[in-house]
């Protein structure tokens, strides 16, 4: 009878039991936390990044069952998952981009926190893992696309060789002992990296590199994975053309990530200098970002050293991608002046943009610290100043019933789809269903917190002023770094005053702190 | 001198001790992190366990024509070429691969190909030092180099430099073809000598070598 009064049976038993199991686990010290609102997405990056870590890993173990790791049938055998095996398209295109949002999450992740200065008050083993954790993404996410042994592959795979084996004094011997030689042991010593010693050695650092309080917000997941699906549905991948080594190769270029890289290499100069150094000196600069940065203060507007090195960083990553991806149209050039960068000039290009970065990130903090200015003075405005939209609780229940009926339309929809071969339309209608489910439960939760909210009476109905400004915790919050002498002076207002005069009080309020300032 | 003001004569001992000499139990320390460290030394030489043999330590070979025979200096004939495959090993698949094809050139006369001896012929790595795509010698009158399809490296038969193409572009060692190194016997067949996968001896397949000066 106990049970039945709990209102618990047998099975919500053992699903507790096994919850409290939890508090002996190495789990416990890390605190997860289910917001009950939505927050900025930003803070969400680092969890959303291992998210797709282990969509890669679910996706990646089915490809495995059909992949060869064999020269002359690994470009077959994933001709065969894309093309014969059932929803092997669908497992080969959820791998590849989950494999770019991997990396793209990665990259957005560190410079949230880099700009948003986190890797401080100890958290420079966090940063420094991070960093390492990064670079073992993109070479995780590179030899995965060079085991397809398709052109693009091979000239990755060339050119990682050709890398490696001018490294000064170690390099031949690494090559050979971490490549082997030939094609043949190129891929299957790529196949052993990718699928087992690189995520080894990430889950390695991600213990480490895992902060102890983690937000998991299922709505945020269920986008991302959503997000990929519909990418693998408008852009599916292609096969590209199987390596013949006797058979031109179309003209290709790395994936987005290494273009980088690449566009350091057309300009032919030196490999190891091109290749390895600038790469590894930009590496070596952002781990050691914590021990560089000085400043005592967080935000990106007090850091302007730091920030500017930011902003140029990000603006030579993006000169250089794009510049990688360049390759001139014009076919009655000469392939090799259409392929090689002059130095001289892509030199000169990276060099500007040092005082144009350092330029940029002096307006933009200029310009930040005059909205904030800005932003203090309008603070009379009321506390709500973002915009919201405010759905009554049946609305809020109507349209979780028309966003079930649409899944379920689009289940259908998706079924019939794949039935009928149309694999890419089947793809991008789940990521669909998945976006869909992440909107009904965003919608879920906020009807749930407006259900907890005490509703305001309007102002007409009673004389009386809510709370004075100076007291209520929200104005506290929002009037930010304004002393609060100024505020107790201004917040004594007799119960008898008016709503209506409000307005003027609290406009003289932040107005007089605000000269006050020096 | 402050202990032993304090009167803790043994304390300022020890302390001297320890600043001076080295301490019993650093001594043991230090013992203890040299028998970890030899413990592993004889495993230091299992590293040539990541190199593939197969390659890792060439062998003296014969060179082997495509149709079974071996070469001769004296039956070849002069400006053509063949593809030769080194290491051999008697696996289909490694044998077809890019990285174990040579071409087999006997030099055109003028390039000194009438020598009935070794020196008329070469031996270069079929992977283009670009990319990678397999280029042959081409023993047309006016052309007499090697050519590679795909993206137009050619290279001279004498030393294995490429000379037009983005091969030739490339900082050296990787504008020159990795080569083998042959002998003849008395009867004229051509043997490959054992092979090192050094940029200052054979050079390695795909990436390059030092030209000798």
């Amino acid at each position: 009878m106990v049970a039945s009064l709990k209102r618990r049976n047998g099975l919500v038993d053992f699903f507790y039991w096994v919850w409290d199991g939890y508090e002996r686990t190495i789990f416990i010290g890390t605190k997860f936390s289910f917001p009950g609102r939505f927050v900025s997405p930003f803070g969400f990056l680092g969890m959303l990044t291992f998210v797709t870590f282990i969509i890669l890993g679910i996706s990646g173990a089915l490809l495995m069952f059909y992949y060869e790791p064999i020269l002359t049938r690994a470009w077959d055998s994933v001709a065969k998952i894309n093309n014969t095996v059932p929803f092997g398209f669908m497992i080969r295109n959820i791998h590849y981009h989950a494999s770019n949002a991997m990396v793209l999450l990665a990259v957005l992740h560190m410079y949230y926190q880099y700009f948003s200065g986190r890797y401080k008050i100890r958290n420079e083993l966090l940063w420094f893992t991070g960093v390492i954790l990064g670079t073992v993404t993109i070479l995780e996410a590179f030899t995965g696309y060079d085991i397809i042994f398709s052109e693009r592959a091979e000239l990755a795979l060339s050119i990682a060789a050709s890398l490696t084996n001018s490294i000064p004094v170690a390099g031949p011997t690494i090559r050979d002992a971490m490549f082997g030689s030939g094609f043949a042991d190129f891929i299957l010593r790529f196949y052993t990296q990718h699928v087992f010693i690189l995520p080894i050695v990430m889950l390695g650092l991600m213990a480490i590199h895992m902060p102890r309080f983690l937000v998991f917000d299922v709505p945020m997941v269920m986008a991302i994975c959503g997000a990929i699906f519909i990418t693998g549905g408008v852009f599916p991948v292609d096969l590209g053309s199987k390596f013949e080594p006797t058979v031109p190769p179309g003209v290709t270029v790395p994936e987005w990530y290494l273009t980088g890289i690449y566009a350091f290499l057309r300009t032919q100069y030196d490999k190891f200098v091109t290749g390895v150094a600038w790469p590894a000196a930009f590496i070596i600069a952002l781990g050691l970002t914590p021990f560089i940065d000085r400043y005592k203060k967080f935000s990106w507007k007090d850091r302007p050293i730091i920030t500017a090195f930011g902003i140029t960083g990000i603006a030579q990553i993006m000169v250089t991608t794009y510049w990688g991806f360049y390759i001139s149209p014009d076919v009655t050039k000469a392939l090799v002046a259409r392929l090689v960068i002059d130095p001289v000039f892509f030199y000169s290009v990276m060099l500007l943009l040092v005082p144009i970065g350092f330029g940029f990130s002096y307006m933009m903090i200029k310009l930040a610290k005059e909205a904030e200015r800005k932003a203090k003075l309008a603070v009379s405005k009321g506390p709500h100043k973002v915009a919201q939209i405010n759905l009554s609780e049946k609305w809020i229940n109507w349209l979780i019933v028309a966003l079930l009926a649409f899944q379920v339309y689009l289940n259908i929809a998706a079924y019939n789809a794949a039935l009928a071969g149309m694999k890419n339309f089947s793809l991008f209608l789940v990521g669909l269903i998945l976006m869909v489910f992440a909107g009904m439960f965003h919608l879920y939760r906020h009807g749930l917190s407006e259900t907890k909210k005490v509703p305001t009476p309007p102002p007409q109905a009673t004389q009386e002023i809510p709370k004075p400004i100076g007291t209520s915790p929200d104005s506290i919050k929002l009037l930010g770094k304004e002393n609060p002498p100024s505020v107790t002076t201004n917040t004594a207002p007799t119960p008898e005053i008016k709503t209506a005069n409000l307005e003027n009080i609290r406009e003289s309020t932040v107005g007089t702190s605000d000269i006050k300032k020096p | 001198m402050q202990f032993f003001k304090n009167g803790s004569l043994e304390m300022s001992e020890q302390d001297s001790t320890a600043k001076n000499t080295l301490s019993r139990r650093d001594f043991l320390k230090l013992l203890g992190a040299a028998g970890t460290a030899l413990t592993f030394t004889p495993f230091v030489p299992w590293g040539q366990f990541m190199p593939n043999p197969s390659n890792a330590a060439p062998q003296k070979a014969k060179v082997i024509l495509p149709d079974g025979t071996q070469a001769n200096v004296k039956f070849f004939p002069k400006n053509h070429s063949e593809v030769i495959t080194y290491p051999l090993t008697g696996d289909t698949v490694l044998d077809q691969e890019a990285f174990r094809k040579w071409q087999f050139i006997r030099l055109p006369e003028e390039l000194g190909g009438d020598k009935d001896d070794v020196s008329a012929f070469r031996v270069y790595s079929m992977v283009c030092l670009h990319l990678w795509c397999l280029w042959k010698y081409w023993p047309q009158e006016g052309r007499k180099r090697g050519e590679c399809p795909c993206h137009g490296s050619m290279y001279n038969p004498l030393n294995g430099k490429a000379f037009v193409g983005p091969a030739s572009l490339q900082a050296p060692p990787s504008n020159v073809l990795a080569t083998l190194y042959l002998e003849a016997d008395n009867d004229g067949n051509l043997w490959i000598k054992p092979a090192k996968w050094d940029v200052t001896e054979n050079g390695i397949v795909g990436y390059g070598r030092f030209l000798k000066t």
